[in-house]
């Protein structure tokens, strides 16, 4: 039995069904427009205020701009697949790509590498952009775990769009899928606080941001905390495969 | 070639069947007319045909191969299955680039598919803004994008204009008359009788009728013949001698139901009654198939 890869046709055609639409090109736009923007104007109010002012961890604040750009790039990874629920848009699709597997990975392929283009980009722009500001406190671009953080910045980024577009698969629908992520990552960690413990540090988010500190956190060490994001992802990603080989459409 | 194969396909939600131990060929060079009331499984029918849809049993080949078997099936088999299907955020152009490009076929096709299909100045719009016969219009197009030997249309003449229905009527007889197999389903009797050659009638997801349109008005119709004559009382009683009835129609024409031309003629002529117009009414296609269904509800009705 052949495993049914992607294939560059069915890529280019999902490549043509990202870039033809307006608010999915936007929100892939945002990712790297709010990441460099916020963190840029922030860094310039206050970054050079005191040591400090944007955070405990001078290596987590370089990416403070993520707060906002992650909620782009859930928006692209869940409409780039919701695109797909609209008025039974699949079956167009799968009547010219029949084999449900070859076009889930294609599309999820095509979302991976856009968002982490983007995202990469968006990290490098991001910590330069950011240190222009901080005055004393700036941190060398060489210095110990910038690189690492800058890598894994575009990797969190893509792992929220993966994250986002397997969860859309399931649930058939964008909006339910980002009423679940956003409060889960903008507003659960606060809420639970360390009142659950070191179990906050296991959510995505939580997890992901460990590849930008300088030492991770609690048990979690930078590569292993991005490694727990990753599994979110995958599992949401596992979910959003079957739930498209399966279904009726 | 081209062949479609239904074989004992099922498929059953809960306990409705919507498609019901169904068994038909569709064969090429011919448009086959796919009838049935609104539910009656022709567009679950067309959904298993392409692999959208699962069967609960059977099969739905073409060619002998399943749908989901085939690697770049734009080729083969074109389908238009819902008209708003396409995003409206898109141009027409991109959408059917989109489908154009995942399998290999080149670029020119979609403008020539926009030209083929009357949308050519409006390729570059967004599909929202387009009416339900542009939309029609751009189904058509895309399921005519790779040259495919086989065509399923599901009502296709769904909010076009009288230009358009016969634009597509002649479009689906060129279709057939080149050698591709051609199943346009619709719940429109005079649509589908100027159009179709062959019938298949689907009445609660089970196979009424599998057959040629004219075999199916001959079977689901009774005889009648129109008659205009300068003597009703003398022609009225000599059908009378044979159990016919004579009954009064509009401006002076009378109908005898049951009965032929040849035999009225005959009738008149030994009879010496002078009859100034015969003519056999042919029966529509609406009548044998409300024919059929009524009595397709009396069987079910009467079964337990």
């Amino acid at each position: 039995m052949s495993v049914a890869l992607p294939t560059v046709p069915v890529l280019h055609s999902e490549w043509i069904k990202i870039r033809s639409l307006r608010g999915t090109l936007w929100a892939l736009i945002a990712v790297f427009a709010a990441t460099v923007g916020i963190q840029t104007l922030t860094a310039a109010a206050i970054g050079d205020a005191e040591a400090g002012s944007m955070g405990a961890d001078p290596l987590l604040a370089a990416f403070y701009g993520l707060t906002f750009g992650q909620i782009a790039a859930l928006a692209f990874g869940a409409s780039a697949f919701a695109a797909e629920f609209h008025h039974g848009a699949l079956r167009n699709t799968l009547a010219a790509v029949p084999d449900r597997t070859r076009f889930y990975l294609s599309k999820i392929s095509m979302i991976a590498v856009l968002s982490l283009l983007v995202g990469e980009v968006a990290g490098f722009v991001t910590f330069v952009a950011g240190q222009q500001f901080m005055g004393p406190y700036a941190i060398e671009l060489g210095a110990e775990g910038t690189v690492r953080a800058i890598a894994g910045c575009g990797v969190y980024l893509m792992l929220m769009a993966l994250l986002a577009a397997g969860l859309t698969a399931m649930l058939r629908n964008s909006a339910a899928a980002l009423a679940i992520l956003i409060p889960c990552i903008l507003i659960l960690p606060f809420v639970v606080g360390e009142a659950a413990g070191g179990l906050v540090d296991y959510m995505p988010d939580q997890a992901g941001q460990m590849v930008m500190r300088t030492h991770g956190q609690g048990d979690l060490g930078p590569w292993t905390g991005l490694g727990v994001m990753a599994l979110w992802s995958a599992a949401a990603l596992v979910g959003g495969w079957f739930a498209i080989r399966r279904r009726d459409v | 070639m081209n062949r479609i194969e239904i074989r004992e396909l099922t498929k059953a939600y809960g306990s409705t069947r919507a498609v019901d131990h169904l068994t038909f060929d569709v064969l090429p060079g011919r448009v086959t007319g796919f009838l049935g009331p609104n539910g009656a499984g022709k567009s679950t029918t067309m959904r298993l045909l392409l692999g959208l849809d699962r069967p609960t049993s059977g099969t739905a080949t073409i060619d002998g191969r399943c749908f989901a078997d085939l690697r770049e099936p734009l080729h083969h088999v074109g389908a238009l299955l819902d008209a708003q299907a396409a995003h409206g955020g898109r141009t027409a152009r991109d959408h059917l680039l989109g489908l154009a490009v995942s399998n290999r076929l080149p670029r020119r096709r979609v403008e020539e598919v926009l030209e083929r299909t009357g949308i050519a100045a409006v390729g570059g719009r967004r599909v929202k803004t387009f009416s339900l016969g542009m939309r029609q219009r751009l189904g058509i197009a895309a399921a005519l994008l790779g040259d495919p030997g086989v065509l399923l249309l599901d009502e296709p003449t769904n909010g076009l204009d009288p230009e358009g229905i016969i634009w597509i009527r002649e479009l689906m007889r060129d279709l057939a008359a080149q050698g591709r197999t051609v199943l346009v389903s619709s719940h429109l009797m005079a649509e589908t009788s100027l159009m179709a050659d062959h019938l298949v009638v689907l009445g609660q997801g089970r196979l009424l009728a599998d057959m040629s349109m004219k075999d199916f008005i001959d079977a689901h119709s009774t005889a009648r013949v129109r008659v205009r004559t300068a003597d009703p009382a003398r022609l009225g009683a000599a059908l009378g001698r044979e159990g016919l009835e004579l009954v009064s129609g509009a401006d002076g024409c009378w109908t005898v139901d049951g009965a032929s031309a040849e035999h009225i003629g005959g009738l008149a002529a030994r009879e010496g009654i002078p009859v100034l117009q015969l003519v056999d009414e042919r029966a529509s296609l609406e009548q044998a198939y409300l024919g059929l269904t009524a009595s397709h509800a009396q069987f079910t009705a009467a079964a337990p």
